[in-house]
């Protein structure tokens, strides 16, 4: 009798933990099962997955899309097999996330790449600052500092886009990656900077890009799921591997292409 | 009222906190593997989720905010339910929890209306179950004096 009510009271115990148990395997079981077909769904149609990353009209660089800005922002070799450009937006938290990715995957393929970094600055109220940084940036390059800016503007994105004196933080990093400030300054108020983004929106927008990071390799759409080192590698390698062939540069890297007459910055 | 019938009368407090503790964590679990899929969010006419959950305010060293709610709601729910089985001393940590959920409910109201200038349906759904739960613990405060939960 004893042990009965003993057994019961232990029973009884157990019950809580035992439900939170379910609801915790259940919670984990749905939620998977849910990223999983809501991830299966954008594959089908080409999408992406992450923060800002929204589905691009098509999947391909369209050959007659606008060339951007020219020069492109570009590393590597202009003459590489295989061209990886990005669109991005400073204010873009998985763009900067990104960035040590397309920092691994430039300094693994050196010269056999070339990458090209597009200002794609989001039209939206919480990326409020997003067009004057890439403006920033684009007047950095003017000075031959755009790489440098870019890497502290994503490296500090948290501290100025939460900022009010974000253009005074700009500054310090202009002045801390050693540009001639007046010409900076001059260069961002001035139409040629700002000229750079338009061209290389106008590019963006022709795709049907409304998101980013987007990057296209050989002017192919990469998914989201494949923005890792290890995927981006495998993608490149193919791609490699098919300029290697001895049918030549396949047909998609043409797109890419258009942009080849600028020499590296 | 005897301290048996108030007892009565408000010992369904835990058990309607797990249950809006439920209806939150699904909210935030929906809105996690939003982060990570980025398959679109239905959204209200003049909402902009959008905008909201692709903000720099949306996550923490790359972990979404959502998750972090997953993770307090899972805790409240748990904290609510032991209470219903009888172990009072939980109910105090549950207070702990919801009055910090909150708290920072309310500040990601003040980040959605003033800093982002948009607002996001499932994270009003979010803020108002967290009030629910720290509604459901005030009250249990409040009568308090004549019986505990």
């Amino acid at each position: 009798m004893a042990n009965e009510k003993a057994n019961a009271t232990e029973t009884r115990s157990n019950t809580p933990l035992l439900i939170i148990g379910i609801v915790l395997v259940v919670a984990l079981l749905g939620g998977w099962w849910f990223y999983s077909s809501s991830k299966s769904k954008p594959a089908a149609n080409g999408s992406t997955n992450s923060n800002s990353v929204k589905p691009p009209k098509s999947n391909t660089i369209p050959p007659n899309a606008p060339p951007g800005a020219q020069p492109p922002n570009q590393q590597g070799s202009a003459s590489a097999a295989v061209t990886l450009e990005e669109f991005a937006d400073f204010q873009c938290p998985q763009c900067a996330l990104q960035q040590p990715n397309m920092d691994e995957i430039k300094s693994m393929y050196g010269t056999r790449l070339r990458f090209i970094f597009r200002e794609f600055p989001l039209d939206i109220k919480a990326h409020d600052k997003s067009y004057d940084a890439a403006v920033a940036a684009e007047a950095a390059g003017m000075q031959g500092k755009f790489w440098d800016m870019q890497n502290i503007l994503f490296k500090n994105q948290k501290a100025w886009t939460d900022n009010d004196n974000f253009k005074q933080m700009w500054k310090d990093y202009a002045q801390k990656i050693g540009l001639d400030i007046p010409k900076w300054e001059n260069d961002m108020a001035g139409l040629g900077a700002k000229g750079r983004v338009n061209a290389d929106k106008e590019r963006g927008k022709f795709i049907g890009l409304n998101g980013t990071p987007s990057l296209f390799v050989n002017g192919n759409l990469v998914r989201v799921e494949d923005m890792t080192v290890e995927s981006l590698k495998t993608i490149v390698d193919a791609e490699l591997a098919k300029a290697a062939a001895p049918q030549g540069q396949p047909a998609s890297n043409a797109a890419a292409n258009a942009n080849a007459a600028s020499s590296a910055q | 009222m005897s301290t048996a019938a108030t007892h009565r009368s408000i010992s369904w407090l835990p058990v309607a906190a797990a249950i809006v503790a439920l209806i939150g964590l699904t909210d935030a679990i929906y809105l996690t593997i939003h982060h990570y899929t980025a398959a679109p969010v239905p959204c209200g006419e003049g909402f902009d989720c959008e905008m909201v959950l692709n903000s720099s305010w949306a996550e923490i060293q790359g972990i979404p905010l959502a998750a972090f709610g997953a993770a307090s709601y899972f805790i409240a729910f748990s904290l609510a339910l032991l209470t219903a089985f009888g172990d009072n001393r939980m109910w105090k940590l549950f207070g702990i929890l919801t009055t910090l959920m909150a708290a920072f409910s309310l500040f990601l109201i003040y980040v959605q209306a003033f800093r982002i200038h948009a607002f996001c349906q499932y994270c009003l759904l979010s803020a108002a179950t967290t009030f629910t739960l720290f509604i459901l613990y005030s009250v249990s405060i409040f009568l308090r004096p004549r019986a505990s939960v």
